[in-house]
Order: structure tokens, then C-alpha cells, then sequence
């Protein structure tokens, strides 16, 4: 776990959206946090991907060096600094040149052309802003979300955030891959009311290829999940041509049914949307998915319910989308 | 759960008697093998698919009667405008001013042309056909001459009227009688230098042209007594008060005069009723199909009845209340005249006509949705400038609430309440303009009927919260039965109906244009030779406003903030004697003598509502740019004062330059970097509080001209973008001219919107200002993506929003739920979404028809979209 200078805790949290409502029941609080161990190829938020902070550039915000130049002037690399402009607009960070990861560009940028992905954030920090709504979550039935990027890849950091919300008596949820190792699982789950995971494909080796990892020791964790009595609701991305096949689909059911004994809260197939390549762009990062062509809406919303009645028929909650109620 | 309604419905289905009258019969029989039309409480219709469906009502009678009111040309016509001018410059050029409008509105009641359209089961028009406008010359009539002359009024972008070649001749004809016998020219003469330099007509600190060219509107009748008594029953009273007066009394020759003018004007009211019962009975004696002479015969007896008597059911009392508040608008020429509680003025007339099964619920519907169509039948012309601000409304204000507590603090939800919101779901139009009453027990299936109503994204209807509308009458020392038997007025305006005579909308006062001159020595930011008061104000050395100080020389914020304080007493005085000089002017010229029968106390005292006989008077001005100020001074505070990321000097030429030169400041006031009013963070909110406290305490309680009190309100219906165009560049990262922040919600600026953190942190920092203190009213525009509100989770999330916003002390809403995208096509292709309808600011709208300015606002508003 990092400390600040002053010696408290802190994560390293890419975003924080308030009136989240479709990650958990009521009114929701989501925290996401930086760093993850998988490597999907749809994945829409690039920015949660390394466990460090990021510069991201936003070339259309800056407002020309002729104007500002704020950005170089205070790069301590001086004249050999990595902020390449043309045309006197900003066009990107030099990856190959020395950076300090001093972040003074960004603290100095006026218009954000320049800014950092990933804010530290002690327990302190998060909890005055999650208790802002307070009455919110009350009236709901609502409370926190943490998720990702990969909330288990800070265990410790979040295992004192889950305490402090328990403590303040508010709705605990994870959002996580459960790609970790089952003990950091366990200690988190004392704090955690309801865990929502991803079956991503329920072939290891196409589970590999599409995110970089297998998939036994996710499998592994949803059963422990699951026999330790956490709620769970599990989540299918469906992503054409990659995990749509009623194969698949049908060895998902059987693996909720023997293996889970049908003891989920849910199960939501969401459709896949080509989302994120502007936060790609600006990480200077391809998007994997960059020549896919999604089908139209009228093609997949078939898909998604074709495959959410065949999961019905084995009894499972299945629903399509997630706008239905969840608890 | 079974709702209350589905009980009802369950119950008396079995239990009904069959109909007795010949149209019950008609339509029991006619409605024998439908669907049953009353629609369960949690019916959906989509989300934000807005008006574009084809037919929406079950009802073929009002799918119909769209149709034909969506093909026909809105226009204007002259009967009403001939008719006064004879009789103000001929037949009674001598009588007292009262006498001469009482007489000259019986002789347009008895001689104006009438029709019955098509299929119509309500009879009335404003003495005009349907959808044109009359003309009032009394007002002004200069402007509608010239534009007819020289900008043609059927070119325009929106708010066309076709206007025929005779209107055209005889109002050109009656023009020059006019001249300088106008409202409008009345009020300009009183005018002083003071008074005219900060308004309209030059540098736009306040706007009181509403009520300087046209009627007061803004009132709600008492429809109770109305019913109960008839014409007949009033012109009784009237008749006891005369014979009691000695004119050996002075002011019992006032008074004479006043119920003189009163009995003229039942005669006129009942005569236009009896003529509408004649020309029935003569359509059904024509007719030939046997179910609409059924039709055209009850119409006929409903009419007779009325005419005079009380209303015995439901169809005579919808019938009285849509003439009767026609006759309010023939008369006045205000909009916003405002139809009251719908479901507790009629609840008695539905249970009795169910009970003796004179009426069928279904029938009722049918007619409560006719109702919807004859309001917006309605029309009025405004000039070239006014609809570039507020266009799209046709007549304006046709208010109706539904929900709420009654006079005992209890529940006051009936199946009414179901079937109006349902009215609208079936209908689509802009009118009435809806409002919901929610308390602490409202019913869970009146909420969801609500929201799935608000869902369809219509921006109909708007939504109380009981508890703040009540206080902030009883702080204006209503009595709590009365204030608990509020109504909305026209936007917002919470009003007791039947008793007030509320100058609800009496101006719009430009708070942003104030905080400038209290930061700039009293000049406009664009001060220069440019301006058209130049040679007499700065460059002869002196200033607009009063000299509180600059950005220059402040020392601290506490400067900044007196400065603010001195300069809004300064204005907020010269707004007060604008609008008291046009209260002297609608009191020496307008007489309401028809008015008057309608708002308790003008009989009982014997006085003309225009001079004070309603039981409440008011005055309520609106505060325009609340967001701007606030995000404005918070930016003077964070920057100059305690970050000292700049000098006020400095800031004061970024604004003068309208920030060119300035952009790194212009990027970082526009930046997440500020402390922004709508993001619950107390730095700005506090400030925002501030503002508003500081605009309130220069208005509230200083006496009105027609007695009572000034009561602050805080929106800006559309004006804010008129204001924005008297304002040069602010503090907060606005750029000259741009709207300023609407009603009172948070701040978007061409570069950002200033909320950053979603819609629990907007309902936190909005409901931190003192609410019940608005006497006069607030807004707040929510617009939200479909995608965000959509499914249970989406409803029962906003529903929850909702409550928590109004237990925090938050007053109102209204909302779109229509996504930007749609928005922006709508703008390019017009024809395609020629039914999408939007809310603006206290109402709704059809999108295509409004100008470009407010299209452009509307899209800018922030989108709180999760998809
Ligand atoms: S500081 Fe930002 S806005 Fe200024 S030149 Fe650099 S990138 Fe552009
Ligand atoms: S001369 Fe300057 S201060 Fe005076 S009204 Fe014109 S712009 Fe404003």
C-alpha cells in the first residue's frame, strides 16, 4: 500500500461518478480505481489499465502555444521537453524523450489539454465525498461501488475504504474481474455486500486470447464467491463475433447451474458499444477493437434477448441490459 | 399492489347505473366494446419519444381534432379591435374609463362572430376564431401595423400568423385613432431618465415590457363560486351591494360606477353564452348524423344552463370553465390566466355524474382531453422581438395543477388526478402547461404515473413540492388553509386562486448586468462610443449605475460583496418605481370590471381588481442570472482574493477584451478548477446564497401600487437569453452576449458547463437557497438523457432524486428527457420532428417552432446522461 507524505493510505482512483445507477441497487457512489491485470479487447476505459498516474492529451482543448505555453515553460526537461506541438496546437507527449512524471504541465495546463489520470485519494478524501450523498443512498437503498480498472489489484487501499463506509453504515458493492488471489477476496468480502463479476468466456484459451489471461482462477473465485454467501451478480459482455455463440452461452448456464448451484442474484448480458477510442487517442494507445464493426441495434438487441432466453430456460435470472431492477 | 384507482375502477365498474341522459346513452353504446380508456398507473408510453406519434389518444374524436388544428394557419383578427375602437373614440368616448371598457367588451361579446368546430364537444372561442388571435389596440397597435407593412408577420421563422387582407385593411383603418390614447405610450411618458436608462429600451437591467404593452394575466378565477352560483347568482350579489349604496357618499359613486360596469359585463358574458346555446341548436337542427346533433343538442343545453345558472355536471362545468376563462382573456389581453386545481374543482361534478351514472368516466376523459384542445386553440401575437425570447407559446400560460394536500393538510389525490396526467399522454401538446403537486403522501402510484408521464419527454408536467409552495405563502401571511389550496400560476407562480390579483410576472431584473456595473464603478464592462447613451453618460463622465467600487481597487471579497449590495439596492429601487408606474397606468386606464367577478373581495369591497378588490395583492418580479452572479463573484473570490492567481485589474481588462488576449483565464475559469455553483461545494454555493439573499432583500415585502406586497421570484423563463444579450462578458467564463444562467439552475458557458458532478450534487446546492423566501417562485430544468431514466431502475432512481431534492427543501422541477443528438437534428431538419416537444422554461414547446436563440440555449443546457 502507498502512503502519502504525511504517512496516511491513499489509491490511485481514475474517476469518481456520483448518481451511478445501474452498478448496484438505488443511487450509487462508484469509485474507479487505476491499474488492471486483464487486457480486454473491448475494454472502453484504457485509462484504468496501468497502476501508475498517466498524462492524457486532449490536443482539440489546448488553446496554442502562442496563446499559453504554460506547459513548456514549466517542463523541467527545458528545451529537450517531451510536449510536442505543431502548428501551435499541442499533438502529444513524446513517449520516447525524457519525462520527469512531475505532472507540472498538467497541474499547469489551463484548459485540461494536458491532464492526469489518476488522483490520490486517501480514505479521508473519498469518504467526505461519498457521504455527500448520503440521503440519497438511504432513500435507495443505494451506497458505493468500487470498481476498475481493477478495485483487487489495491486490496489493502480499498479493504480501509470498505471499513470506513461499513462503518458509516453505507451499502457496500464491488465491481471486479476476481482475478486476485482468493485471500485478498476473502478479507475484502467482510466489507462487501454485493459483488458484481464478469463471465467473460468459459473457454480459457479464448478467455486468454480476448484479455490476456485464462480463465480458471476467475471460475475458481466466483464458486468461492458464491460459497461464501456473497450476493453475487454476474455479468456477460456480449461482444459479437467474440462471445455471442449459443455454445458459449449454454456452457456459461451449465457452469452457473452445477457449479454455482443457481445462486446468483442475477445475470445481465450487456451489449457491446464501441466506446473509449477518444480515451485511447489521448493515451496515445491504439484501440484494440479499432477495425470491428459493431451491427446495427436492431442486430444485437435480437442477439441479446435470443441469448437471454436460452440462459431462462435453465431456470437462471438472466435479464438483458442492465436498466432492470437488480435486487 | 392494486392502486386506489384500479380499485375504484374495479368497484364501480359493476356497480355502474346506466346512463340517463341521451348523450350518456349515446356514448355508452359507442364506447360498449373498446379498451377500457382509463389507463393503468403505471402505464408507459416510452422514453423521450416526446409528441411524434400519430394518434395518440384513444379517443378517434381527438385524434381528429389534432389533426385539424395542426393544418390550420394561426392568424389574428380585427373584430374585437373595430368593435373597441368605436367604442372608445365613439359611442362611449365620455363615460368613465370602467363603463367604457365593461361596455365596449358586451358589445364585442354580443356582435363578435361565433363558430362551433368540427366535432367539438366544448363550445368558446376569444372572440376570434380558433387558433387566431384578437387584436388589442387599447395596449398597442403601432408595432402589429408596421410589421404587417413592413415584415410580413407569415415570413417569420417561428410564431408565423397569416393575416387576411381584410384584417389587415381595417385594423390600418382604426390605427391612427390610437394614437397616443395607448397603455404603452401612457407608460413611456412617465417614464424618468433613471427609469429608462436601465431598461429594455436601452441597457437592459430590467425588463418590464410585459406589462407596459400588454394585460396583467397571471390570476386564477374562483371557478368554485363560479360554479356554484352562476352568472346569475353573482349579478344577485352585485344587485344587493347597489341597492345598499348612497351616493351622497363619495366613494359610493365610485363604487356605483365599478357595479354599474359589473352588471354590464354578466350581460355581455351571458349573452355570448346564450348565443353559442342558439347557434347549437341551429347546427343540430342542420345535422343530419344522429349521434352529433345528440351531441350539438346537449352542447346547446349546456350553454342555456351556464349562460346563467350554475353548473349541474361534469360537461356543464367543463363548459363553464373553458368560456368563462376565455372571456378573462378577451377582456385583459394577459396570458398565464391559469385554470386552477383541475381535479379538486371537478371532483364533485365526476363522483355525482358517476354515481347517478349521468356521465361515463370514459366520457369524461374524452372531454377532460377536449378541454386540453380548446386551451390550445388559444393564440396571441406578439411582436418580432418578443418571439425571438419567447416563442412557441401560443396563448402562454394556460396552467393547470393536479395532486397536492387539501385545505386540511390530507391527501388530495382522486382519480382525476390519473385522468388529467393521462390527458396529456394522450394529447401531446403544449397545453395546458401541467404542474404536479407532491407532499410527503403522495400516493406511489400518483409518482409513478407522474414520471412515467414526464418519461415520454414532453417536458409536461412539472412537479411541486407542497411544502415549500406553502411556506412560502405563509411568509407572506396567508392563512393555511388558503395556502394550502395553492395553485402554480402560469410557470411557477404559487398563488391562492380565486383571492389574488398577484402581478405574478411584473418584470425580469438582470442580476448579472448588476454585478458588473458593482464591479466596474457603475459602467457596463462594454462601456465605449459605441453605446447609444455614450455622449450623455460615460463620456460626459458619468456612469449608469452608481459608483460602488471596482475589480481595481477592491481589498477584499467583502468589498466585492457590498459593492454588490449597494449597487442591487440601487436598481432593485428603480425596478420598483418602473413597476409601480405601470401598476398607476393599468389602474387609470384598464379596468378589469369582468375580472373582478371572479377574484373574491372586488364585490365585497366594491373596487376594480386593477386597484386593489382582490382579497391578496401582489407584485412579483423575477431575478434573472442567479448561476452567472454567483459563479461570477466565486470566481473574483477564488481567483483574485484567495489564490491570487491573478489581480482584479487584470480580470477586469480580461472582461473588457471579452477575453481575447485572456484565453489561459478565460480556459481556467472554465476549468474543473473552480468552485462552481450546482457541485454541493459550499465555497460557491455560499455565494449563491448570498445573491439570492441579497436580491430578495431589496424586494420583498415594499409595498405595490394595488396594494399588498412585492414578492421576489427567481427564474427566467426565456429571458435569459434576452438579458444575455444586454450583457457583455462575466467572471464566470461567459463571452458577451451569451445567455446568462437559466432560471435558477448552474451555469453553461460556450466552453463548459459549470456542473460537474451530476444531479444529486445539483439538488444539494440548489436546495441550500432559501426557497420559501421566493415568494414569487423558482425553476429548476432538469434535462437528462433518455438512456438515463429509462426502465425501473431509471424511473424509481428519479422518482427517489426527486423526493430526497424536495425533503431537502427544493420547490419545483420540470424536465427533458430527450437526447442532445435528437436535439441537433431536430435543429436541421425541422420537418422531420415538426411534433417534438421540449420544455423551456416554465413550459413546453414544439422545438421546431422555436427561434434559433432558444433552440441553441437548449441544447447547451447540461445533459445528465450514465448510460
Ligand atoms: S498549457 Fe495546455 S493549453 Fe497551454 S499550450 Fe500547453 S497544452 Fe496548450
Ligand atoms: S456610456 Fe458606458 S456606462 Fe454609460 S450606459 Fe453606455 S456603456 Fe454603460
Amino acid at each position: 500500500m502507498k502512503h502519502t507524505k504525511e504517512g496516511e493510505p491513499y489509491g490511485l482512483v481514475t474517476n469518481i461518478q456520483k448518481y451511478t445507477i445501474h452498478d448496484g441497487p438505488g443511487i450509487r457512489t462508484e469509485i474507479f480505481f487505476k491499474g488492471c491485470p486483464l487486457r480486454c479487447l473491448w475494454c472502453s476505459n484504457p485509462e484504468g489499465l496501468s497502476h501508475s498516474r498517466q498524462l492524457g492529451v486532449y490536443p482539440s482543448k489546448c488553446i496554442g502555444f502562442s496563446k499559453c505555453s504554460f506547459c513548456i515553460n514549466v517542463c523541467p526537461e527545458g528545451k529537450d521537453t517531451p510536449i510536442i506541438y505543431r502548428n501551435d496546437i499541442l499533438v502529444n507527449i513524446n513517449e520516447n524523450l525524457a519525462c520527469d512524471d512531475c505532472f507540472k504541465c498538467a497541474d499547469e495546463c489551463p484548459s485540461r489539454a494536458i491532464m492526469i489520470w489518476g488522483d490520490k485519494m486517501t480514505v479521508p478524501d473519498l469518504m467526505k465525498i461519498i457521504l455527500e450523498d448520503r440521503n440519497f443512498y438511504l432513500k435507495t437503498g443505494g451506497g458505493v461501488t468500487l470498481s476498475g480498472g481493477e478495485v483487487m489489484l489495491q486490496w489493502d487501499f480499498v479493504l480501509l475504504l470498505l471499513k470506513a463506509c461499513k462503518d458509516a453504515a453505507i451499502h457496500t458493492c464491488i465491481e471486479s474481474s476476481l482475478y486476485c488471489p482468493p485471500d485478498h477476496l476473502e478479507k475484502v468480502y467482510e466489507f462487501t455486500d454485493l459483488v458484481i463479476t464478469d463471465i467473460k468466456h468459459m473457454d480459457s484459451g479464448k478467455h486468454k486470447e480476448y484479455t490476456g489471461v485464462g480463465n480458471e482462477l476467475i471460475l475458481s473465485n466466483i464458486k468461492k464467491t458464491v460459497e461464501l454467501n456473497k450476493p453475487l451478480v454476474i455479468r456477460i459482455p456480449v461482444v459479437p463475433e467474440h462471445n455471442n455463440n449459443e455454445e458459449n452461452i449454454r456452457a456459461t448456464a451449465k457452469f452457473i447451474i452445477d457449479e454455482l448451484g443457481n445462486n446468483i442474484v442475477r445475470l445481465q448480458l450487456l451489449p457491446f458499444r464501441k466506446m473509449g477510442t477518444e480515451k485511447y487517442a489521448t493515451l496515445c494507445l491504439p484501440y484494440p477493437m479499432e477495425e470491428f464493426n459493431a451491427p446495427e441495434r436492431e442486430v444485437w438487441e435480437k442477439d441479446l434477448l435470443h441469448l437471454t432466453d436460452i440462459l431462462k430456460e435453465y431456470g437462471i435470472p438472466a435479464v438483458a441490459g442492465s436498466s432492470g431492477k437488480m435486487l | 399492489m392494486e392502486s386506489f384507482i384500479e380499485k375504484k375502477l374495479n368497484t364501480s365498474e359493476s356497480a355502474f347505473p346506466e346512463s340517463s341522459s341521451i348523450a350518456g346513452q349515446l356514448y355508452d353504446n359507442a364506447l360498449k366494446h373498446k379498451p377500457f380508456p382509463i389507463e393503468p398507473y403505471d402505464r408507459e408510453w416510452g422514453i423521450g419519444v416526446s409528441g411524434a406519434v400519430d394518434e395518440p389518444s384513444p379517443f378517434p374524436r381527438i385524434n381528429k381534432i389534432l389533426k385539424w388544428m395542426k393544418e390550420r394557419d394561426t392568424s389574428a383578427d380585427h373584430q374585437r379591435a373595430v368593435i373597441y375602437t368605436e367604442g372608445y373614440f365613439n359611442k362611449y368616448a365620455s363615460y368613465p374609463q370602467i363603463l367604457k371598457t365593461a361596455l365596449c367588451f358586451r358589445d364585442l361579446l354580443q356582435n363578435v362572430t361565433i363558430n362551433i368546430w368540427p366535432d367539438e364537444l366544448i363550445a368558446g372561442e376569444l372572440a376570434a376564431p380558433a387558433k387566431s388571435a384578437p387584436v388589442y389596440p387599447e395596449f398597442a397597435i403601432d408595432w402589429l401595423c408596421e410589421e404587417m407593412i413592413n415584415e410580413p408577420l407569415d415570413q417569420r421563422r417561428n410564431d408565423r400568423y397569416v393575416i387576411s387582407e381584410e384584417t389587415k385593411k381595417e385594423l390600418l383603418k382604426i390605427q391612427p385613432c390610437w394614437k397616443g390614447n395607448t397603455l404603452e405610450e401612457h407608460i413611456l411618458s412617465t417614464l424618468t431618465e433613471e427609469e429608462r436608462k436601465g431598461s429594455h429600451l436601452e441597457k437592459g437591467v430590467n425588463f418590464f415590457g410585459l406589462f407596459a404593452s400588454a394585460g396583467i394575466g397571471h390570476v386564477c378565477a374562483d371557478y368554485e363560486t363560479l360554479f356554484a352560483i352562476g352568472y346569475g347568482g353573482i349579478r344577485k350579489q352585485i344587485e344587493e351591494k347597489l341597492a345598499a349604496l348612497d351616493t351622497s357618499n363619495p366613494e359610493d359613486i365610485i363604487k356605483k360606477e365599478f357595479y354599474d360596469a359589473s352588471l354590464i359585463a354578466i350581460e355581455g358574458a351571458s349573452s355570448y353564452i346564450k348565443r353559442y346555446a342558439n347557434l347549437a341548436a341551429e347546427m343540430a337542427e342542420e345535422e343530419t348524423d344522429e349521434q352529433r346533433k345528440a351531441e350539438l343538442l346537449r352542447i346547446s343545453s349546456n350553454c342555456s344552463q351556464v349562460a346563467e345558472g350554475p353548473a349541474r355536471d361534469f360537461w356543464e362545468a367543463i363548459q363553464l370553465w373553458h368560456i368563462a376563462t376565455n372571456m378573462i382573456i378577451i377582456e385583459s389581453n394577459g396570458h398565464s390566466v391559469t385554470y386552477g386545481r383541475f381535479d379538486q374543482l371537478f371532483y364533485p361534478y365526476y363522483k355525482n355524474d358517476i354515481e347517478k351514472g349521468t356521465l361515463t368516466r370514459e366520457f369524461m376523459q374524452e372531454l377532460i382531453e377536449m378541454g386540453f384542445l380548446k386551451m390550445h386553440q388559444l393564440c396571441k401575437i406578439r411582436d418580432k422581438t418578443a418571439i425571438v425570447f419567447s416563442s412557441g407559446t401560443i396563448m402562454g400560460g394556460t396552467a393547470l395543477d393536479v395532486g397536492g394536500v387539501d385545505k386540511d393538510g390530507n391527501d388530495a389525490t382522486n382519480d382525476l388526478s390519473y385522468m388529467v396526467l393521462d390527458a396529456h399522454a394522450h394529447t401531446r401538446i403544449p397545453n395546458p402547461w401541467m404542474g404536479v403537486r407532491l407532499h410527503a403522501n403522495s400516493p406511489r402510484e400518483f409518482k409513478i404515473k407522474t414520471f412515467n408521464v414526464i418519461r415520454i419527454g414532453t417536458g409536461e408536467p412539472k412537479i411541486f413540492n407542497d411544502s415549500e409552495m406553502i411556506k412560502s405563502l405563509l411568509n407572506y401571511d396567508k392563512p393555511v388553509e388558503d395556502a394550502r389550496n395553492y395553485v402554480g400560476i402560469g410557470c411557477v407562480e404559487p398563488c391562492v386562486p380565486g383571492k389574488t390579483y398577484g402581478w405574478h410576472d411584473s418584470s425580469s431584473f438582470n442580476i448579472a448586468k448588476v454585478m458588473q456595473l458593482a464591479i466596474n464603478g457603475g459602467r457596463c464592462i462594454d462601456c465605449g462610443p459605441h453605446c447609444m447613451r455614450y455622449e450623455k453618460c460615460a463620456g460626459a463622465g458619468g456612469r449608469l449605475g452608481i459608483d460602488t467600487g471596482s475589480l481595481e481597487t477592491f481589498k477584499s471579497f467583502e468589498d466585492v460583496k457590498e459593492s454588490f449590495d449597494k449597487q442591487m439596492k440601487y436598481w432593485c429601487d428603480i425596478m420598483i418605481s418602473q413597476v409601480n408606474k405601470v401598476d398607476f397606468a393599468h389602474q387609470r386606464l384598464k379596468p378589469l370590471p369582468y375580472l373582478s367577478l371572479l377574484i373574491q373581495g372586488c364585490i365585497d369591497k366594491g373596487k376594480d381588481v386593477s386597484v386593489g378588490g382582490a382579497i391578496y395583492n401582489h407584485s412579483g418580479p423575477q431575478g434573472v442570472g442567479i448561476g452567472t452572479t454567483a459563479d461570477s463573484l466565486t470566481a473574483i473570490r477564488q481567483l483574485v482574493f484567495d489564490e491570487k492567481k491573478t489581480d482584479g485589474a487584470t480580470f477586469l481588462k480580461a472582461l473588457k477584451a471579452n477575453w481575447e488576449g485572456y484565453e489561459p483565464l478565460y480556459a481556467i475559469v472554465n476549468s474543473d478548477r473552480m468552485h462552481c455553483y450546482g457541485n454541493d461545494d459550499d465555497y460557491a454555493d455560499d455565494v449563491a446564497k448570498f445573491v439570492t439573499a441579497t436580491y430578495c432583500k431589496h424586494v420583498e415585502h415594499r409595498p405595490t401600487p394595488h396594494g399588498g406586497e412585492y414578492m421576489p421570484g427567481v427564474f427566467s423563463v426565456s429571458q435569459n437569453v434576452m438579458a444575455g444579450f444586454y450583457t457583455a462578458a462575466t467572471p464566470d467564463g461567459r463571452k458577451s452576449y451569451e445567455p446568462l444562467s437559466d432560471c435558477i439552475g448552474p451555469v453553461h458557458t460556450e466552453m463548459s458547463s459549470h456542473d460537474r458532478r451530476g444531479p444529486t450534487a445539483i439538488a444539494k446546492s440548489v436546495a441550500k437557497l432559501d426557497h420559501s423566501r421566493i415568494g414569487n417562485g423558482i425553476i429548476l430544468n432538469w434535462k437528462f438523457s433518455p438512456g438515463a431514466v429509462s426502465g425501473e431502475t431509471g424511473r424509481d432512481n428519479l422518482i427517489s432524486l426527486m423526493d430526497t431534492y424536495f425533503e431537502n427543501k427544493g420547490m419545483q422541477s420540470q424536465f427533458n428527457i430527450i437526447g442532445k443528438e435528437v436535439l441537433s437534428d431536430a435543429q436541421k431538419k425541422p420537418e422531420q420532428y415538426k411534433d417534438l416537444l421540449v420544455r423551456i422554461a416554465g413550459y413546453s414547446a414544439y422545438f421546431v417552432e422555436l427561434s434559433e436563440e432558444l433552440q441553441s440555449d437548449l441544447i447547451s443546457r447540461t445533459e445528465l446522461s450514465f448510460d
